[in-house]
């Protein structure tokens, strides 16, 4: 019998101990794990299952009794565990056979933060459900702070206020001209040493000799975490390719003349792909001479102008949040986490790394309207860049959700930080309260990758963060690993994942969001392709990047369960096109993707020691 | 009940792997919690709790793989294995369709099991096994994400086969030299290898040549209910009312277990007697309650003059070969090597 087959997974083969009593394989078992260090099944690994060698036999134990159980239970009961149930981070078997066994048989003594800790604070899920119609409370709040308010302002219009529920994702928002310059209430520049931030090598390069610009110094020890390669390149051909190809051809030929600084052959297939990309239709036509734009102006030296002007890029932004569902998800999966950890908390305070217009948060106001009980005051401090015109864009928006937040009975507070990174944060600006007092959550989307352009800057942030003392920290990235050391695998990597991006607008309704929303994500393929050092922003990396930066700098992961999936899924139904959108959970971890290719990631993180946050 | 129940635990333990038992035992439950009394899937959590893993550009012990789009209309997604080769080893995007090099290379298409309602192509069980038979048979193997039941009931499933088959036919990089054609495997387990039948003979109806059939534990049925059905009822992680449920899910509302789709050679089936069906591969795990029908099929392939051969493994539960830690699923994956590379 041939067994080295070398596809194969290497593992310990314990066929032979199939015919062996009970007691002498749980013997085995015990053996096996004591030799392996700390060790995972390595079988059920692969295929996404997270048990110990030596927990498989209690695993076992718990499955025979949910087994016996449920034959038991009423019918009612397994339907309850299918629809009212929060299942979590199913990877880790044992974690949710024992919330299941706790659901179906309560401890006698109710114990929330026992072995079922978290299925536990699921059972009270009644603002996390398909949501009911609710009255608003009609408790007279003094809620207003005062200094907050201004008269003669529009009104944030809302699509719906009725529900926490999906409708209640803010539509259109009206803005008004008013410019009422304030005084900044934070400002600095930074300065910077030009240096290309190191990120771990991907994989060997195979296109030739880097180019000078690849080159970079090794990292102080301090820097390197260590990150292991992240070995995974999923890719979906959305095309039937034909003239796509050659497109695709002249591309990575460009960036590869690029790359080994030919740059003459490099204009030469620039012009040509311009051709190219012409007679081309549709989403691949439209990403080629985006890139081919960006090619062009890293061959002339031609550099985007950076920071955009910000009015502008509100606009972008609004229209990307419109055409697709990226933006939406991303502040319904992470509202979500948020409103599960200020659960029973009487003050809470979000402070947002990722204010722009401020989209994310009367869902989140609202739904803490609803709550049984009342809701917590509310404290919002979100952070942005500067603008260019001195209006103070921020103050603007804190009381559009001033108003909001009067309307529907929520005591608010706001303040607002611009500055040109986060690394400019220092957590004494923030006035921050004790934490019995008031729970924090700390908010970024597509915000923490622009911090890996300075070195030490996302350390800087982090350590920030830790005193801050966050019950949560939600962060949501690119999926993708646009930070790699060699031009040409970023290229590659990002030409993969604008291509799926772009492919998703193709069925939007509207042609100007649509158009609007290329063109932010245009800036963004600018950004890639033609800047380096501190200019180049935009470093996106993946979940596992990401899952070690933060295991390192001191934050564990909190996991969004199914409920979020479920809600998360049926938003994506409400997308033209939304055929092609789905959500993948990934060890506590929410994906959207486009035709299985996952492009944004939502991930939810807690302190991993609360007590030494200060000394770090 | 419940007395016997024990005794069908300890037994079931005692002829799988321990952390065989706990994979099949855990998607037992789940499936328990997913299927409806009403009919009705509860999808978004099946979705949830089934594991999956992306594509990968980066080959994995010699194997890398990308997903295609193959029909926008319906959604239709396959996810496309190949072996690295030494000049590539990193392949990139304008090499992932790049003609296949050989005189004979053999394209598996494969149907992934589920009963018709669960897993997809992108379910690391099925990730994991289509790899396998990447370096096992020296293929290209296409894995084909049809639509599922309830949703999308008969014949969704066998119109998204026969999409992906004609799709992989056309496609001239996956022409083998010796005779500029694909040559085509059909495979699957469970409902894929009722699908792979299903697909075969409208295959051969068109005039297209299949290869072979290769059915793993393929999902079979009929009204009547046969000897092993009664014997095995609830033993070993399967129970004739989950059968049911998923027939009623797939079949046609209305539609009894004689219906062709189900049961091919029944009361509504037809011989293939005189139609150049492919030579079958058909693999029968003794602990499945389903045997008798496949045993059944077996025997109508063989009536019908067909070549078959018949893998019976006696002590082998359902899903004995996504995990390669059993004497099953080596003596397995050795003939589907001989099976594919008979063709030579």
């Amino acid at each position: 019998m041939k067994r080295d087959h070398n596809h194969l997974q290497p593992n310990p083969d314990p066929s032979s101990l199939r015919d062996a009593p009970s007691t002498g394989k749980a013997k085995v078992w015990d053996e096996e794990a004591a030799q392996q260090d700390c060790g995972m099944d390595e079988l059920l690994a692969v295929l996404g299952y997270k048990v110990k060698t030596s927990d498989m036999a209690e695993v076992a134990q718990k499955l025979e009794q949910l087994e016996e159980v449920m034959c038991n239970v009423q019918d009612d009961g397994i339907s309850h565990l299918a629809s009212e149930t929060v299942h979590y981070n199913p990877s880790d078997l044992s974690t949710w056979l024992e919330s299941m066994l706790s659901e179906l048989n309560p401890p006698s003594t109710f114990d929330p933060f026992g072995a079922a800790g978290t299925a536990a604070a699921a059972l009270d899920d009644s603002f996390l459900g398909p949501a009911e119609s609710s009255t608003l409370t009609t408790l007279d709040f003094d809620n207003i702070n005062r200094k907050h308010q201004k008269s003669g302002q529009q009104i944030f219009e809302e699509a719906s206020c009725s529900d926490y529920d999906l409708k209640a994702i803010p539509g259109k928002a009206i803005y008004s001209q008013n410019t009422q310059p304030q005084p900044q209430t934070h400002d600095s520049s930074s300065s910077s040493t030009p240096t290309n931030v190191k990120s771990e090598k991907r994989f060997k390069s195979t296109s030739g000799p880097p180019s000078p610009s690849d080159i970079f110094p090794p990292p102080p020890a301090a820097a390197s975490y260590g990150i292991p390669t992240d070995s995974t390149r999923p890719v979906v051909l959305v095309d039937s390719q034909e003239n796509g190809i050659r497109l695709v051809h002249a591309l990575m030929a460009c960036a590869e003349a690029v790359q080994q600084n030919n740059l003459n052959l490099a204009e030469a297939l620039v012009k040509q792909i311009g051709f190219l990309a012409i007679s081309q239709a549709g989403a691949m036509r439209k990403v080629a001479t985006y890139f081919a734009e960006a090619l062009a102006r890293r061959i002339y030296r031609f550099y985007p102008q950076n920071p955009l002007d910000h009015s502008f890029s509100d606009v972008l932004h609004m229209h990307f949040y419109e055409t697709c569902p990226y933006l939406k998800f991303a502040h319904f999966t992470a509202n979500q986490a948020i409103l599960e950890a200020f659960e029973g908390k009487k003050r809470v305070h979000v402070i947002d790394f990722s204010m722009n217009q401020g989209m994310q948060w009367p869902a989140l106001m609202q739904a803490l309207a609803l709550r049984v009980g009342g809701p917590p005051a509310f404290r919002l401090t979100g952070f942005g860049p500067p603008s260019h015109d001195n209006s103070d864009h921020l103050q603007e928006v804190g009381c559009k959700l001033a108003q909001f937040a009067k309307k529907i009975h929520v005591e608010f507070e706001y303040r607002g930080f611009v500055a040109n990174s986060l690394a400019d944060l220092d957590a004494s600006m923030l006035d921050l309260r004790p934490s019995e007092v008031e729970a924090v959550a700390v908010n970024s989307v597509f915000e923490l990758h622009k911090l890996l352009a300075r070195p030490g800057a996302i350390d800087k942030v982090f350590s920030v963060v830790k005193q801050m003392k966050p019950e949560l920290v939600t962060i949501v990235e690119q999926e993708a690993n646009h930070n790699g050391p060699v031009f040409l695998d970023r290229f590659t990597e990002s030409l993969h994942f604008y291509s799926t991006l772009f492919d998703s607008l193709e069925g939007s309704v509207s042609s100007q969001d649509k158009v609007m929303s290329e063109v932010y994500l245009g800036k963004q393929i600018c950004n890639v392709v033609a800047c380096e050092g501190v200019d180049r922003i935009e470093r996106h990396e993946s979940l596992t990047q990401w899952r070690n930066r933060l295991s390192t700098a001191g934050f564990s992961p909190v996991h969004l369960g199914s409920n979020a999936f479920k809600q998360a899924s049926m938003l994506l139904a409400l997308f033209a096109g939304g055929d092609g959108y789905g959500v993948e959970e990934n060890n506590g971890c929410l994906m959207l993707g486009w035709h299985n290719r996952p492009l944004i990631t939502t991930s939810a993180w807690k302190l991993t020691n609360k007590t030494t946050a200060i000394s770090q | 009940m419940a007395g016997s129940n024990e005794v069908n635990l300890n037994e079931c333990k005692m002829v799988v792997p321990l952390n065989t038992w706990v994979l099949i035992s855990s998607f037992k439950l789940a499936y328990n919690l997913l299927r409806r009394p009403d009919g009705t899937f509860n999808r978004h959590l099946a979705e949830f709790l089934d594991r999956k893993v992306p594509a990968n550009l980066n080959p994995v012990d010699g194997v890398f793989s990308f997903d295609v789009l193959i029909d926008r209309a319906t959604g239709l997604l396959c996810r496309i294995y190949r072996p690295a080769t030494a000049e590539e080893p990193e392949p990139n995007i304008v090499e992932l369709e790049k003609p296949v090099v050989g005189d004979v290379v053999p394209v598996i298409i494969f149907f992934h099991g589920g009963s018709f309602a669960h897993s997809s192509a992108n379910s690391a069980i099925y990730d994991t096994l289509c790899r396998r038979l990447v370096g096992i048979c020296k293929a290209v193997v296409v894995s084909v994400n049809y639509r599922r039941a309830p949703e999308n009931r008969y014949p969704c499933a066998y119109d998204d086969g026969w999409t992906a088959f004609k799709w992989v036919n056309s496609r001239s990089w996956l022409q083998s030299r010796k005779d500029s054609k694909v040559h085509i495997y059909l495979a699957g387990d469970s409902s894929g290898g009722n699908i792979a039948h299903h697909v075969a003979a409208r295959a051969v109806e068109s005039g297209i040549d299949v290869l072979g059939n290769i059915l793993l534990n393929p999902m079979f049925g009929g009204q009547e209910r046969t000897e092993s059905e009664k014997r095995l009822d609830g033993k070993y992680f399967v129970t004739l009312r989950d059968r049911d449920w998923y027939w009623r899910a797939f079949l046609p509302e209305g539609e009894n277990r004689d219906h062709p789709a189900c049961n091919p050679f029944g009361p509504n089936g037809r011989s293939l007697e005189g139609i150049k069906f492919p030579k079958s591969l058909v693999v029968v795990a003794g602990l499945d309650l389903i045997q008798d029908w496949q045993l059944a099929y077996v025997e109508g392939l063989r009536k019908a003059g067909k070549e078959v051969k018949l893998l019976y493994m006696e002590q082998a539960t359902i899903g004995f070969y996504l995990l390669p830690n059993n004497n099953h699923f080596h003596t397995v994956m050795d003939e589907i090597s001989e099976f594919v590379s008979s063709d030579c």
